[in-house]
């Protein structure tokens, strides 16, 4: 009753023509920025924060969150379009969005894409009421030994799932991340560290203009790297451009579990929407009867991609409100956000602010409204904004991203912070080291840091705390355990094993 | 280029572990703070030592990995079925147009911006930008000289709008 109450409350308070003007605005550039091939909602989030300076918190977060609900969905029209996922998390859409654009179903195809991405959120909405308080609550009981081994998990688990091919990747962008945590000033003592004799580096390097770099200028080169895709903009003249209730019926326990599955994907630190899509993906095609049709331009594939990426934004929200430990990378900068604007992400934030959680999910519920209100009926328009030429778009973002790190402090260095994280992010990026894990890094090398010096101090040099306290205990198993399985002797291992197993059994079978 | 290669990762794996390295000996070699009388356990070069030696371990196991011939599959953990992107080769661009993209935009960000008015910094950089990536060889003097002369406008425009966007509409200082 009183989340009900608390919700109405929030409505109320967001039901004004100034804050759904900014629901407009906000939601029309996430969907123009996510569409776009090299636009990504981490970097279209990143560069609104800079925008957002002077709004009052609620509107400056309600913003950003329009911006990255829009951006999220926007993918699916590139991925659908171009076979060319506008954002990461789009990827697995293009895999059966694409040949049903072929086959001359690219409305339909995008108006489930629309239902999918607005079931998902809406999904992910629920669970981040239902879950976020009681979390909240359960990480006040969390001390440095705690939320050392958090901050370790969020890392591994990050390097792990994002990784793709090599977790091992993944967990040297996380340390990448760590070391850029390492630099200015620390946190307990206030010493300086790795500042190279640079005054500008004493505060540490900046996420904003760490996050603009590594996710915009990189996309840019990226961008100017790749041949010119081409667009699908012929749709069949009687394809629906309304998904028809019968499919969203038949689809109905796919889209569900897809929506948990994303939100589930999204409380993990760190790993994002594109997972959140293809663990959906993965698990619809595991359980469907259309199998064959999957890759091939299957509805139930397509509104499984859809749906579960769009619920890991509400999922990946969870942690960065409740622990300030981000779910995705354009968490991250929503977390940074929250901080510019005065909101303090975190166990306290239902001590201190316990409205926001539920002011987060009204914006979520606006933003959602949003995309299924322009994706269905804005179709033609967003076909259109595909072929923008990409020498009229790159320039004008690049552009945005030298102002948007130096909006910040005024300091010419943050622009010589963003130019280094780019160059150093597409050289990573072409050797399949993940972003993620690297933002994380930075974001919780800081709770790393203090967490085990405070730890040790606490328990005068005594490491034993940190593997006896059961919530640590915990933690610990699990990262040891999350390491081990990921060494390539370990899997060869438990797979010749298995085998051996199933050979046993079916022997025993035709014995008996 | 070298990208995701096994050459690249042993090459990348030298440089981790240097950086590592590095690391270490600035954590271990960081002032401890006797004379403040802080507790041993919390000096500032703990976590900095405890960080170089994983990356120096990580980059071993690259290395390693990398010359055993097998590349970033070495580690391999998520399946192509369930990632299947990942598995895709990555299609290939001109490192030309990489090449301008990335040296004008430096120069643009760390040359221009700061040494002469902003919009005329921006102005510059996006008509230059545009008339490069559009530009037709075959085409003929008239349609060269429009071309430009619609790459200046489109930069006086798109500078001007960025400018006034950033610094009336959202009051934003610019550079």
């Amino acid at each position: 009753m009183e989340t009900l109450a608390a919700l109405g409350s929030a409505f109320g308070q967001f039901t004004t023509p100034q804050m759904l003007f900014h629901v407009v605005w906000a939601t029309l550039l996430g969907i123009f920025v996510g569409s776009l091939p090299g636009l990504t909602a981490t970097m279209g989030v990143a560069l609104l924060t800079t925008l957002t300076y002077t709004l009052d918190p609620d509107a400056a977060i309600l913003v950003l969150i329009c911006m990255y609900v829009g951006a999220i969905y926007g993918g699916s029209r590139s991925a659908i379009l171009l076979n060319i996922p506008g954002t990461p998390a789009s990827a697995a859409t293009a895999l059966d969005g694409y040949p049903l654009a072929q086959a001359g179903r690219a409305g339909y195809a995008m108006a489930l894409a629309t239902a999918g991405s607005a079931i998902g959120t809406l999904v992910g909405i629920a669970l981040l009421v239902l879950l976020a308080p009681p979390l909240a609550e359960a990480a006040l009981r969390f001390g440095s030994f705690e939320f050392f081994w958090l901050a370790v998990f969020g890392i591994v688990i990050s390097g792990q799932l994002t990784g793709g091919v090599s977790p091992l990747k993944g967990y040297i962008a996380g340390l990448l991340g760590l070391m850029v945590a390492m630099i200015g000033s620390e946190g307990i003592h206030a010493h300086i560290r790795f500042n190279f004799g640079i005054q500008e580096l004493n505060g540490g390097i900046g996420l904003i203009p760490a996050m603009v770099g590594a996710f915009g200028f990189a996309e840019v080169l990226t961008v100017m790297w790749r041949r010119k895709a081409n667009v699908i903009d012929k749709p069949a003249e009687r394809d629906r451009i309304l998904p028809k209730l019968a499919d969203l019926w038949r689809y109905k326990i796919t889209a569900l579990r897809s929506g948990v599955i994303g939100t589930m994907v999204g409380i993990i630190p760190g790993v994002g929407e594109d997972i959140g899509a293809w663990a959906s993906y993965a698990a619809a095609r595991r359980t469907s009867k259309e199998r064959a049709s999957f890759g091939k331009g299957s509805l139930e594939g397509l509104t499984a991609a859809e749906t579960g990426n769009s619920a890991v934004v509400p999922g990946a929200l969870i942690p960065a409100l409740t622990l300030a430990v981000p779910g995705s990378a354009p968490a991250a900068v929503l977390i940074a956000a929250l901080f510019i604007h005065g909101i303090r992400p975190g166990p306290m934030i239902m001590i201190e602010q316990p409205d926001f959680i539920y002011s987060v999910a009204v914006m979520l519920i606006f933003a959602t409204l949003a995309i299924a209100i322009f994706g269905l009926f804005l179709t033609r328009f967003f076909v259109l904004v595909l072929k923008v030429p990409r020498e009229i778009l790159m320039p004008l973002v690049f552009t945005l991203c030298v102002i948007g790190p130096y909006a910040l402090t005024q300091r010419t260095f943050e622009i010589w912070v963003m130019v280094a994280f780019g160059l150093f992010g597409f050289v990573l990026r072409q050797m399949n080291y993940p972003m993620a894990p690297l933002v994380l890094g930075i974001i919780l090398g800081a709770l790393l840091d203090k967490s085990l010096r405070r730890g040790l101090t606490l328990s005068d040099g005594d490491l034993t705390p940190f593997f006896t306290r059961p919530i640590s205990a915990t933690f610990a198993i699990i990262i040891v355990l999350s390491i081990v399985l990921s060494l390539p002797a370990v899997r060869r291992a438990i797979s010749r094993a298995l085998d051996g197993l199933l050979r046993r059994h079916r022997e025993g079978m035709s014995d008996g | 280029m070298l990208r995701d290669s096994a050459k690249a990762d042993r090459w990348t794996s030298l440089v981790l572990f240097g950086l590592g390295a590095a690391m270490l000996v600035g954590g271990f070699t960081m002032d401890r703070l006797e004379i403040r009388q802080i507790h041993p356990a919390s000096i500032p070069g703990l976590v900095p030592m405890i960080l170089g030696g994983a990356m120096m371990l990580c980059a071993g196991l690259l290395f390693w990995s990398a010359r055993r011939g097998a590349g970033s599959d070495a580690a391999n953990l998520v399946s192509a079925d369930y990632h299947p992107q990942a598995s895709a080769p990555p299609a290939d661009g001109s490192i030309k147009n990489l090449g301008f993209a990335a040296g004008y935009s430096v120069i643009y960000a760390l040359g221009l911006v700061g040494e002469v008015p902003f919009w005329l910094a921006t102005a510059i950089y996006i008509a230059v930008f545009y008339i490069h990536f559009s530009w037709k060889t075959g085409a003929s003097a008239t349609q060269r000289v429009l071309h430009m002369a619609g790459g200046v406008g489109f930069g006086l425009l798109g500078a001007v709008a960025v400018s006034t966007l950033f610094a009336e509409g959202f009051l934003v200082r610019l550079p």
